[in-house]
C-alpha cells in the first residue's frame, strides 16, 4: 500500500512539472507572452550550449563553480564561528549574558542590508562577498546551536555525572550529540540563505558567477540568459539541500524510529 | 445480565498489514449495559484491535454492528477514553462536558441540567469553572469520564485509561467508574493489560492470544460487587486469567 | 538481608525545601523533613509512599544530584557532596543516551573512567547478557521497547559497579504485564549480583515482591512513617495469603495519609 502511494505521488509530481512546461511552451509559442518570455526549447538549447561556449569569461559550469566556492567559504566561516559561538552561549551562562544583548541587536538586520557597508569596508573584491554570505547565514546557526545546547536533557547530564564522566567528557559525549539535530536544522536554513546571499552579492559586483549571469541577461535584455541562470541556480540549490538531508540522516540516525 | 440483548456485534474482524496478519477472525458480542474487559499479552495487537474496531483502519474482512447497523461515528453515540486526557485547554470544566453534548445535538434547554448532573456524579462540582491546566491528572481523568457518560453513549471504549496513574488513585478512580456505570448503565468495552483491573471491573473477560490475535477464551465474571482483591475467589479468578496469558 | 549489618547508606535529619519565585510571591515548598534512613549492605530497600511525596527528590539527594537544605548523607562512610560513580541510578524515564548503541550505553561508565577497551567490552557484554539483551548490542535505544530500554538502564548502572544503586520507579511507565516480567527479572539479577539497592515505587505489589525491607513515607513533607521487614520466601507469589495480607496492611497504612488532591493555581 505504501509503495503504491509513493509511486502515485511521484507520478502526480511528474505530471505537474510536465504540464508547467507544456503551458510554458504553448504560451511562449502562440500567445503574446512570447514578447517577453522565450520558449523552453530556446532556453534549454542555450543552457546546453553554455556548457561549452563561454558567457563572458567562463562557461556556465565555471560560473556555477565560482558561486559555489563563494558559498562554501562564506557558509563554512559562518557555520564554524556560528556553532562555536552558539554552543558557547548555550553552555555558559556568562558567555550568553555578554553576547546575547549584542547579538539581539544585530540579529534582526537582514544579511543583504550589510552590502553597502561591506563594499565601503572591503571594496568590491571577494572579501565583500564572503562577508555578505557570512552575515546571511550566521544568526540562524548561532540561534539553533544555542537552542540545542541549552535544551540538553539535564537528566542525561546527571546520569553521565553519576557514571563518572567529567565536565569535558559530558560536553563531548552528551551535550554536543544532543545539540547536533538542532545545529543541523540551523545549517540547512543557513545554507539556503547563503545561496541567496551569493546571488545578491554577485549581482552587485562581480565578473563571474550565477548571479552575474542573471544580471548580465538583464543588462543586455537577454531573457534567455536570465532563465539559463535561474535554472542553474535551481539545480544547484536543490542538490545542496539534498546533500544536507543525506548528511543529517547519517549523523542523526539515532533520532529515527523503525528498522 | 438479566436480559441479554446484543448491543454490539463484532463478526469475523480481520486485519492484516501487508503479509502480517494481526487480527485473525475475531467475533464477539457485547451485551446491552455490560462491562466487558478485553485482556491480552503485551504486543497482542491491542492498538490495532481498537483502531479497527473504531474503523480508523480499513479492515480486511468482517463487520462491526451496533444495534444491528454498521458502526458509524455519526449515527451512533460512541465515546472514547484513552490514557491521554483529551480535554480542551481553552474551555473550563463545565464547557468541556457541554462540548460533547452539543456535538451530539443535545437539546439546549437541558444542557445545563445534564452537565451539572454528571459533574456532580464525579465530585467536581466545586471545580466546574476551573480550566484543565489547573487540575491534577486524576481530576482530569474524572472530567473525561463525566464527558463520556454525559452523552449516554451506545458504547464507551476505554483503552487502558489508568495505565500510568498512581496506584492508590487508580483504585479510587476505578471505584468511581463503577459507580457511574451502575447509575447510567452504559455499555463499556474496557481494554487493559492489567489482569487485576480486569477482574475487578468486568462482568465478562475476553482473553486474546498473541499475534495473529484471536480470541482464546471468554470468562464470565460474576463475583459479587463490591469486590475485594484479597478475597480467595478473586485471587482464584485472577490466577486463572493470568495462567491463560502469562507470556513472561 | 545480610546478617553482618554493615551500613552502606546513612542519612541523618535530611531536609529539603525548594524555594521558587512565582510572580510576585515567593513559593516555599518543603519536600522532606528530618528523614532518617539506614541502608545495610546488600539490602534491597523499597521506599514506598503516596503519589507526589518527594520520593524522587530523596533519591536525587542521596545520589548527590541535588543539594540538601539540611542534614547529612554518607555512603560507605564518605560524605555525599555532588554526584560520583560510587552511586548508580536507574531512571523512570530510562535516561539512556539516544545517540549511543546499547553497548556504548552500558559501557559508558567504565569508558569515561579510562578502562581499557578489551576490559570494558567484556564487562559490558557480561551485563548485557545478564539482563537478557544478547544480540541487541548495536541497537539504538529508540528501536527498543520500553521494557528492553529499562534493561539497558539497569545494565548500565550495574556495569559501573557502584556501592549502591538507586532505582526511581523504573517500571512506572511499563504496562502491567511487562512490569511483572521486569520484577521477576530484577529479582533474578539481584540474586545473582548482590548489590545494595534503594528502590522507589508507588506500587504496593511491586514493593512487597522485591523488598527486604519497606520504608513507608508520609505525605509531603516526607519522613519515615513506618517500616516493614519482609521475610516472605523468594520468589514471592503475588496471590499467596501472606502476600495479600501484607498488601492490605501496607495499603491501609498509606491510605491513612492520602489526602484529597488539591487544585493548583
Amino acid at each position: 500500500m505504501k509503495t503504491k502511494e509513493k509511486s502515485l505521488a511521484v507520478g502526480i509530481g511528474a505530471a505537474a512539472i510536465l504540464s508547467v512546461f507544456l503551458i510554458w511552451y504553448f504560451a511562449a509559442s502562440y500567445t503574446k507572452v512570447s514578447l517577453f518570455f522565450p520558449t523552453p526549447q530556446k532556453v534549454f538549447s542555450r543552457f546546453a550550449e553554455s556548457l561549452s561556449v563561454p558567457i563572458g569569461k567562463y562557461t556556465l559550469q565555471m560560473h556555477v563553480l565560482y558561486s559555489l566556492k563563494r558559498v562554501f567559504v562564506g557558509f563554512g566561516l559562518s557555520s564554524v564561528t556560528g556553532i562555536i559561538l552558539g554552543v558557547a552561549m548555550g553552555y555558559s551562562k556568562t558567555v550568553n549574558a555578554i553576547v546575547r544583548p549584542i547579538f539581539n541587536i544585530i540579529r534582526p538586520i537582514p544579511g543583504l542590508a550589510w552590502i553597502p557597508l561591506a563594499i565601503l569596508w572591503f571594496g568590491i573584491g571577494e572579501t565583500t562577498k564572503y562577508f555578505i554570505i557570512f552575515m546571511g547565514g550566521f544568526a540562524n546557526i548561532v540561534l539553533n546551536s544555542y537552542d540545542g545546547t541549552n535544551k540538553v536533557d539535564q537528566t542525561l547530564v546527571g546520569a553521565a555525572e553519576l557514571l563518572g564522566a567529567n565536565k569535558f567528557q559530558i560536553f563531548v559525549n552528551i551535550i554536543l550529540p544532543s545539540a547536533t539535530p538542532y545545529i543541523f536544522a540551523g545549517l540547512q536554513v543557513s545554507l539556503s540563505t547563503s545561496w541567496m546571499a551569493v546571488l545578491a552579492a554577485e549581482m552587485i559586483s562581480s565578473y563571474e558567477g550565477a548571479g552575474w549571469i542573471i544580471n548580465m541577461g538583464m543588462n543586455t535584455g537577454d531573457t534567455v540568459l536570465i532563465l539559463v541562470g535561474m535554472i542553474s541556480i535551481a539545480i544547484i540549490g536543490f542538490a545542496l539541500a539534498n546533500i544536507m538531508r543525506v548528511l543529517e540522516r547519517r549523523l542523526c540516525s539515532w533520532t529515527v524510529r523503525g528498522k | 445480565m438479566d436480559e441479554k440483548r446484543v448491543k454490539v456485534e463484532v463478526k469475523e474482524l480481520t486485519k492484516a498489514f501487508g503479509d502480517l496478519l494481526v487480527l485473525d477472525n475475531i467475533s464477539f458480542d457485547v451485551y446491552d449495559g455490560e462491562f466487558l474487559c478485553i485482556v491480552g499479552p503485551t504486543g497482542c495487537g491491542k492498538t490495532t484491535f481498537l483502531n479497527s474496531l473504531t474503523k480508523v483502519y480499513d479492515i480486511n474482512k468482517g463487520s462491526i454492528q451496533v444495534d444491528g447497523e454498521d458502526i458509524h461515528p455519526k449515527k451512533h453515540n460512541l465515546a472514547y477514553i484513552f490514557q491521554e486526557y483529551s480535554t480542551m485547554e481553552w474551555l473550563n470544566i463545565q464547557e468541556n462536558v457541554e462540548f460533547g453534548l452539543k456535538a451530539k445535538k443535545f437539546p439546549p434547554d437541558k444542557l445545563k441540567e445534564r452537565s451539572d448532573y454528571v459533574i456532580r456524579m464525579v465530585g467536581l462540582d466545586k471545580y466546574r469553572n476551573y480550566y484543565p491546566s489547573q487540575l491534577s491528572a486524576s481530576m482530569l481523568q474524572r472530567v473525561v469520564i463525566a464527558r463520556a457518560f454525559a452523552i449516554e453513549p451506545d458504547l464507551l471504549l476505554m483503552d487502558e485509561p489508568y495505565g500510568q496513574l498512581d496506584l492508590t488513585l487508580k483504585y479510587k478512580l476505578e471505584d468511581e467508574l463503577l459507580k457511574m456505570w451502575k447509575e447510567i448503565r452504559t455499555t463499556v468495552l474496557f481494554i487493559t493489560h492489567n489482569i487485576e483491573e480486569a477482574v475487578y471491573l468486568s462482568d465478562r473477560i475476553i482473553v486474546l492470544t498473541n499475534k495473529p490475535t484471536h480470541i482464546k477464551t471468554e470468562i464470565i465474571n460474576d463475583l459479587p460487587r463490591p469486590r475485594k482483591v484479597s478475597d480467595p475467589e478473586f485471587v482464584a479468578l485472577r490466577n486463572q486469567v493470568t495462567d491463560l496469558i502469562k507470556w513472561w | 538481608m545480610d546478617g553482618k549489618g554493615k551500613v552502606t547508606v546513612r542519612c541523618k535529619d535530611l531536609c529539603k525545601t525548594f524555594y521558587a519565585k512565582n510572580r510576585k510571591q515567593d513559593e516555599v515548598n518543603e519536600v522532606i523533613r528530618n528523614l532518617n534512613l539506614e541502608v545495610k549492605e546488600n539490602e534491597f530497600l523499597v521506599l514506598f509512599g503516596p503519589g507526589q511525596c518527594g520520593k524522587t527528590t530523596i533519591l536525587n539527594l542521596l545520589a548527590g544530584l541535588v543539594d540538601a537544605t539540611g542534614g547529612e548523607i554518607e555512603v560507605n562512610g564518605k560524605k555525599v557532596d555532588g554526584p560520583s560513580c560510587d552511586r548508580g541510578m536507574v531512571y523512570q524515564t530510562t535516561a539512556l543516551f539516544p545517540w549511543m548503541s546499547v553497548m556504548k550505553n552500558v559501557s559508558f561508565g567504565p569508558r569515561m573512567q579510562g578502562v581499557k577497551k578489551e576490559e570494558w567490552k567484556k564487562r559490558a557484554q557480561y551485563y548485557i547478557d545478564l539482563v537478557g539483551l544478547t544480540g541487541f548490542e548495536d541497537s539504538y535505544p529508540v528501536k527498543l521497547s520500553g521494557g528492553m530500554q529499562q534493561r539497558v538502564g539497569i545494565a548500565r548502572a550495574y556495569c559501573n559497579n557502584p556501592d549502591v544503586i538507586f532505582m526511581d520507579e523504573p517500571f512506572g511507565h511499563l504496562d502491567a504485564q511487562t512490569r511483572y516480567l521486569m520484577e521477576e527479572e530484577i529479582e533474578k539479577i539481584c540474586s545473582k549480583e548482590k548489590r545494595t539497592v534503594v528502590f522507589v515505587t508507588n506500587n504496593v505489589e511491586e514493593a512487597i515482591y522485591l523488598a527486604d525491607r519497606i520504608v513507608v513515607l508520609t505525605e509531603m513533607p516526607a519522613s519515615v512513617k513506618k517500616e516493614y521487614i519482609i521475610g516472605l520466601p523468594r520468589p514471592r507469589d503475588y496471590t499467596s495469603e501472606a502476600f495479600l495480607a501484607l498488601r492490605e496492611e501496607i495499603t491501609q497504612c498509606v491510605e491513612g495519609n492520602v489526602a484529597e488532591e488539591e487544585v493548583q493555581g
